[in-house]
């Protein structure tokens, strides 16, 4: 067995070094080899470190970086899977990596359908799930298996403290189903733009009668209550009592813990990013950082690989945002509707297996509700595979053709985002995830930057 | 000139982009300017069918599909099929293409009785049937209809009932017997969920046409589908 445990990592981690020198980031295919070669790898390499997991539908990469800061800022010493590679094959390749370093803790990004597999091998000790949107149901099936996939994942660690979102009724379900201790987050006043007409989850996990709401945050997460069985939102022990500012940098919010009254600035703008900034508070808050700490964290906390990247291209103030799924675009949507500057968009969609192989979803998309800004984006440029589907969702959302332009190939889109000439203000990139590596890959290339998996 | 149609269960059955059909259908009424409302009919509200010209059942999760039958036994069963047979444009979705049949046998051996308005009936399996397909149908001209299918149950025509199209790639309805989605008097039925309509122009004209037909009796203006068909041929010549 020792033999093949070894074979395992020589042969890993030559992969690693071969992939990276050819400028692949290398990032899973060295963990899948390994496992492969020897199963319990994974389980050997994390024995003893406590892992801190983070997984749920929308705003695991944010919070994840946001909980590393925190935890460079409390001197732990962690390792984590930084570059986004959350299946199983990525976090084995994190270990394999990290195998001779000094470190106690496992910062760990975890897909939601990969959740029950991975925690058969690692010992998690804090989990943060950030909620359950819709999300590419061609891979992951309905929400409610997501969910059950998550709990079944959970009775693999038992000892783990949970920190779960408050607002959101599949989530809180999660309470009333394990025995964990569980810390809960949320908001308590609704989003300036709530649209209450979106929701994944209408009705009553328990007993399918239609919930009310006192108020609504974003899609279904809100002062929920069910009239039949009193299934409700619990009062949560990080709670956002006030929205304080909301602007195109960061968020000002007052939050109550444990009976005391604490302001943070959550330093990345749009609402959504506030959860993500109170959700890594609560895992903090769980490993008993204190609030200073915490609340400086949140407030210098700089923007990560992709879900939110800012660069200069030959001086255009560029941001790059992944979308991913109706939930998550549609806030960013609700974001470039509050601007008050001229900016120029770009959509890039793709359909390969890690976009979700099918695009019906930006039918699910208020793409209708950019018209309420418009006279602020300056112009739209479309590109991607599915480049004519994403142009056509954008004819039937009724905005101005003579503002949209189709960039047919990866270089004619590089071109015209790095120009000056043609994008004279902000602008704002909004690609899916296999359509984000190429434009980063790309970019990097021609721009050198930062290659991503450092 | 305006056309109403119905959207039935708004809150459940919506997955994977349906409402991109009610936009499509709206827009294109709107350009040739005929005005259209789209009324939502929430679970638990009285539903007169013979209200509307058009009807939109979609699809939905396996979950909120419970909830729905026990809203639509009784008086909303008898006003479908009355509305049925009265002609009035019918457009069924995934489950809400499954919703107007006879049964649903789960895999478990389970039946679950659906409305009948059909004859037509669906076996769920394990797998599921997922992809890009493509299908001929006779109601438009020469033309293709492309979509995205992604269900588990196969369903089975009775005899009353025409199928939509014949596959060409994918699976249709049953993955066996070439067919594809039903059309039975003005209803109209399809697996390819999401963006059908908009990404088939012929096809989403020829369903307005059946409902305008039966109020006004004119024909529809000939539009600029030059986006529309880049976006249909995408898939046509990717399937080819
Ligand atoms: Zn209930």
């Amino acid at each position: 067995m020792y033999v093949r445990k070894s074979l395992s990592l020589l042969i890993a981690k030559t992969f690693i070094k071969v992939l990276r020198i050819f400028g692949r980031g290398g990032t899973s295919l060295p963990g899948k080899i390994a496992l492969k070669i020897y199963p319990n790898i994974l389980k050997e390499l994390s024995s003893g470190i406590s892992s801190i997991v983070v997984t749920g539908t929308n705003g695991k990469t944010t919070t994840s970086r946001i909980i590393s800061t925190i935890l460079d800022d409390a001197n732990y010493t962690f390792i984590s899977n930084k570059s986004g590679a959350n299946l199983i094959s990525g976090i084995t390749t994190v270990f394999i990596e990290n195998q001779h370093k000094d470190y106690k803790y496992a910062l760990l990004e975890i897909d939601e359908a990969a959740f029950k597999t991975v925690s058969k091998h690692i010992d998690v000790r804090y989990l943060l799930i950030t909620n359950l949107f819709r999300d590419q149901l061609d891979r992951y099936g309905e929400i409610s298996h997501t969910l059950a996939n998550i709990v079944e994942g959970i009775s693999n660690c038992p000892l783990a403290v949970i920190c779960i979102n408050a607002d959101c009724s599949l989530l809180s379900s999660i309470g009333r189903q394990v025995k964990n201790k569980i810390i809960y987050y949320g908001i308590d006043q609704p989003f300036p733009t709530t649209d209450y007409s979106l929701s994944d989850a209408p009705y009553c996990f328990f007993c399918k009668t239609k919930y009310e709401y006192s108020y609504k945050t974003f899609g279904h997460l809100g002062g929920f209550s069910c009239p039949n069985c009193g299934y409700s939102r619990i009062s949560p022990n990080i709670a956002v009592t006030t929205l304080q500012e909301m602007n195109e940098k960061h968020s000002v919010v007052e939050m109550t813990v444990d009976n005391l009254k604490i302001k943070t600035t959550i330093n990345l703008p749009g609402e959504y990013n506030i959860y993500n900034g109170i959700s890594a508070f609560s895992i903090g808050y769980t490993l008993g950082i204190d609030n200073k700490t915490l609340t400086h964290s949140l407030a210098t906390f700089k923007g990560g690989f992709g879900r939110m990247e800012n660069m200069s291209l030959n001086g255009v103030d560029t941001h790059i945002i992944l979308v991913k799924n109706p939930a998550g675009l549609n806030s960013v949507i609700n974001y470039l509707s509050t601007l008050s500057k001229p900016f120029v968009l770009t959509l890039i969609l793709n359909d390969q297996f890690a976009d979700g192989t099918d695009v019906s979803w930006i039918w699910d998309v208020l793409f209708e509700n950019l018209q309420s800004n418009i006279s602020m984006i300056s112009h739209i440029y479309i590109s991607g595979i599915r480049k004519y589907d994403m142009a056509l969702r954008l004819k039937y959302a009724l905005l101005p053709e003579n503002k949209i332009t189709i960039c047919t190939t990866t270089k004619e889109l590089i071109k015209t985002i790095s120009n000056p000439l043609l994008i004279p203000n902000t602008s704002y990139i909004l690609p899916t995830y296999t359509a984000m590596f190429d434009l980063r890959a790309s970019l990097g290339k021609q721009f050198k930057l930062k290659e991503f998996w450092k | 000139m305006k056309l109403t149609i119905a959207h039935l269960y708004p809150e459940l059955l919506n997955l994977y982009g349906d409402g991109g059909n009610l936009i499509a259908m709206k827009n294109r009424l709107n350009w040739r300017n005929i005005e259209c409302d789209i009324v939502k009919v929430p679970l638990g509200q009285p539903f007169i069918a013979n209200q509307y010209d058009i009807v939109f059942i979609g699809g939905g999760q396996d979950f909120e599909q419970e909830v729905i039958l026990s809203d639509l036994k009784g008086d909303k069963t008898k006003q479908i099929i009355d509305a049925i047979n009265s002609n009035v444009t019918f457009l069924g979705i995934c489950g809400g293409y499954q919703l107007l049949g006879n049964y649903y046998k789960t895999k478990d051996g389970q039946t679950y009785d659906f409305i009948g308005a059909l004859d037509l009936y669906t076996i769920g399996q394990e797998k599921r049937m997922i992809g890009d397909f493509m299908f001929s149908c006779p109601y438009i001209d020469n033309q293709l209809v492309v979509g995205f299918e992604n269900h588990s149950g196969k369903t089975y025509l009775g005899k009353s009932v025409k199928p939509l199209g014949i596959i060409k790639k994918g699976y249709g309805n049953n993955g066996e017997d070439k067919t594809e989605g039903a059309r039975f008097k003005n209803v109209f039925c399809s697996y390819s969920h999401g963006s059908l309509l908009p990404k088939n122009p012929a096809l989403c004209d020829y369903i307005l046409q059946t409902a305008l037909q039966k109020k006004y009796n004119i024909n529809l203006e000939e539009l600029d589908n030059t986006l529309e068909n880049k976006a249909h041929e995408f898939i046509v010549n990717r399937l080819k």
